[in-house]
């Protein structure tokens, strides 16, 4: 009997996606919105059965099962699995919940856009269990097809269409880059599987092979653009403003999770035994996405550019613990991995959030300039305080999220300090976490400081949609929680450890 | 069997599509390029697959979901460009410079 | 090894008796015609009327939605192939799923037809 619990979330997520296509037929267009209640319904429903997997993965014995292996050992639900599953599917409902009223405002089509969101979540919850290379492709493609849709969907707006194409090459090209790393890969060690690879590497002493360096290195590159690590970063900030900003948000957080869940897997299972291969091709990325990012970032105008090269240098962060990877002891290897986990963890909330706060704030100000908020704490205090704490939790400042994030980031890699390359590298990332706090702060500085423009409209009440509410409060309550309670997320990353000591 | 010449014919489409995404302007043509890579990637696979004589099949099965994703991308990507068409009439991609820095 | 090459020697020699097959009986023929060159000749066709415009005409831009329809389907095709090839060692599990697979496939193009992409007046 084949083991549908164990894929019930991509099975409800599927069933969910056909009929939020046949929903969206009947139905005229004043009660669109139902089309993202049915979607919002299904991305909740596919969460139980992996509360139930985690908790009992037997249901008759109701006894926590460990990792369940499928087809052949393509499709693993272990506890990373899990975890990450778990991240998407809220991520998911983050951006329904930003996206109804954005796109209800405007004479956009309507069921088209939750479909293809919920879509991209499917190939995100595929690619969290994807444990071989054809499987994990699927999933990637799956998570990007629809999102350069989504990126042109202001049919009629130039910079739109201009992001979606700007978007879409670069996908195709980095997908096509990968795709012959990947072949390489195949034909070298003769296996899809990353179990397999990972051994048949370490049989055949595939480290010193030309031709696999050659390999792994095109599939990072791949990875690269997908995480958009500088210098394959082109595209994310000119993407993330011309596409809609609740796009945006899920481009920032969901796509590039996606691709960081594809690179974790791949590199501490896949390409396990070649550590000393990506290791320092990874701490080049780290560092030149942190400094780049952060140093373009400070010179931003738009805040959703601001934002897309915060999100570059965020990437950058996130890699650091993959930068020492060659000089780590199996302990080291699961600190870095756990590092990583719980970055991502954590930056989806805040960042979501700081999207929440820009999108509310950019509907009451009319204007994505940063230059046009000066005073916003005057007029509406409560958006002023949400914009502020989630820049602050960005920026890493206690007690908000975002300490605990660096905090574990530089334990991994303090824990390679028998290596210079580690020094240098912690002292980057430290000066870099101080660039950052400038940029983060002008900002704050321009809402609480600053002069009311002239053309201003401050009279009027604020008015946030109550989607975005619910959307700001999840974000809200998560991002201090987690910075007072760090070991709440601390418990979700210490489950998905085991998955880098496999090899 | 020897793999070789299917690498090199492989690895010499791959470079001529490499070739194409950064020399062309014209957004069609930029994706043909890409098709061209993604079709080396197919070659690859496929004289991999029957070299290493897999009984699973991985290479061709691979190469057959390349094939589908391709043409997913294919159409993913002409109703960008002709949504572009329909705004600007035009399809270089040179021209795309509102969003820059 | 040297059999892979050796079978591309009966392509070679194959390739070389068409080459020559050409030659020869192109050459023999331009030798023994005679020659009365006149511009009605050289027209592209020598008799009706002539061509008018350029050659490259344009194909209306709504075809390009038959066209993605027709690549879409058509495409999916591959994994019919060796679902056929497999069917009867697979049995019934195979069916059902090729069933689900085409059901998912009709269930866009119901979307499209709803939508009135098919639809030429719009």
């Amino acid at each position: 009997m084949f083991d549908y619990h164990a894929i019930a979330p991509e099975l409800i997520l599927g069933v969910t996606l056909i009929a939020v296509v046949f929903i969206d037929l009947i139905l005229s267009d004043r009660y669109k919105y139902l089309v993202g209640v049915t979607a919002l319904v299904g991305l909740t429903a596919a969460a139980f059965p992996l509360l139930t997997l985690a908790v009992c993965g037997d249901l008759s014995t109701c006894a926590d099962t460990g990792s369940r292996v499928l087809f052949g050992g393509s499709y693993v639900i272990d506890d990373f699995a899990l975890v990450l599953k778990g991240l998407f599917i809220v991520v998911g409902v983050i951006t329904l919940l930003l996206s109804v009223g954005y796109i209800e405002s405007d004479d956009y089509y309507q069921g088209e856009f939750y479909f293809l969101v919920l879509a991209s979540i499917t190939g995100a919850v595929v690619m969290a269990s994807s444990r071989d290379l054809i499987t994990m492709f699927i999933g990637l493609e799956l998570v990007s097809g629809p999102a350069f849709l989504l990126a042109g969907w202001r049919k009629g707006d130039t910079r739109s269409n201009e992001a979606a194409l700007k978007f879409f090459l670069i996908g195709v090209l980095s997908a096509a880059i990968l795709l012959f790393g990947m072949s390489l890969v195949y034909g070298l060690t003769g296996e899809v599987t990353f179990t397999g690879i990972a051994a048949a590497s370490a049989a055949l002493d595939l480290a010193n092979e030309p031709a696999f360096v050659l390999a792994v290195v095109f599939v990072l590159v791949g990875f690269a653009f997908k995480i958009s690590a500088v210098p394959f970063h082109f595209w994310a900030p000119d993407t993330y403003q011309g596409a809609p900003t609740p796009v945006a948000a899920y481009l920032s957080v969901g796509s590039k999770t996606a691709g960081f869940v594809g690179l974790l897997t791949l590199c501490y299972q896949a390409f396990g035994p070649v550590r000393e291969i990506w290791g320092p091709i990874l701490w080049i990325l780290a560092v030149l996405s942190m400094t780049v990012g952060n140093l373009v970032a400070l010179r931003q105008t738009n805040i959703v550019r601001l934002l897309g090269y915060s999100s570059i240098a965020h990437a950058g962060f996130i890699l650091v613990p993959f930068a020492m990877a060659a000089t780590y002891d199996s302990v080291g290897l699961e600190d870095a991995f756990f590092g990583t986990v719980t970055y991502i963890l954590i930056y989806a909330f805040m960042n979501l959030g700081a999207f929440a706060a820009v999108i509310a704030i950019s509907a009451r100000v009319g204007s994505g300039e940063i230059d046009a908020w000066g005073g916003l704490g005057r007029y509406s205090p409560n958006l002023a305080a949400l914009v502020t704490m989630f820049f602050f939790a960005l920026a890493g400042i206690p007690p908000l999220a975002g300490w605990f994030a660096k905090f574990v980031m530089f334990r991994a890699v303090i824990g390679a300090f028998s290596s210079p390359w580690a020094i240098v590298l912690a002292a980057i990332a430290a000066v870099n976490a101080v660039i950052a706090l400038v940029y983060y702060a002008r900002v704050v500085k321009t809402v609480y400081m600053d002069p009311i423009p002239e053309h201003a409209d401050a009279d009027s009440p604020t008015v946030v949609a109550p989607s975005l509410k619910l959307a700001l409060a999840i974000t809200a309550v998560a991002v201090i929680v987690v910075g007072f309670f760090p070991q709440i997320l601390a418990f979700f990353g210490d489950a998905s450890r085991a998955l880098a000591s496999g090899m | 069997m020897i793999v070789n010449q299917f690498l090199v014919l492989a690895a010499l489409l791959f470079s001529i599509g490499i070739y194409g995404v950064l020399v062309r302007r014209n957004a069609v043509l930029v994706l043909l390029s890409v098709e061209l890579m993604l079709t080396a990637v197919n070659i690859n696979l496929v004289a991999f697959g029957a070299f290493l004589q897999d009984e699973l099949l991985a290479g061709q099965v691979f190469a057959l979901f390349v094939i589908a994703v391709a043409a997913a991308e294919v159409g993913i990507g002409l109703a960008i460009v002709v949504l572009i068409f329909r705004n600007r009439s035009s399809a270089n991609i040179d021209e795309l410079n509102l969003l820059k820095w | 090894m040297t059999g892979y090459f050796e079978d591309y020697i009966t392509v070679a020699v194959f390739a070389a008796f068409g080459a020559l097959l050409v030659a020869v009986s192109v050459g023999a023929s331009a030798l023994l015609r005679p020659k009365n060159p006149s511009a009605t000749k050289s027209q592209t066709y020598e008799c009706g009327i002539d061509p008018v415009g350029g050659g490259w005409s344009q194909t209306h831009v709504r075809y390009y939605i038959f066209a993605l329809l027709f690549l879409i389907f058509d495409v999916e095709a591959v994994f019919i192939f060796p679902w056929a090839i497999q069917l009867e060692a697979l049995g019934m599990f195979a069916l059902v799923e090729m069933i689900v697979f085409i059901v998912i496939l009709l269930a866009g193009l119901v979307y499209a037809v709803r939508k009135g992409v098919l639809e030429w007046e719009s």
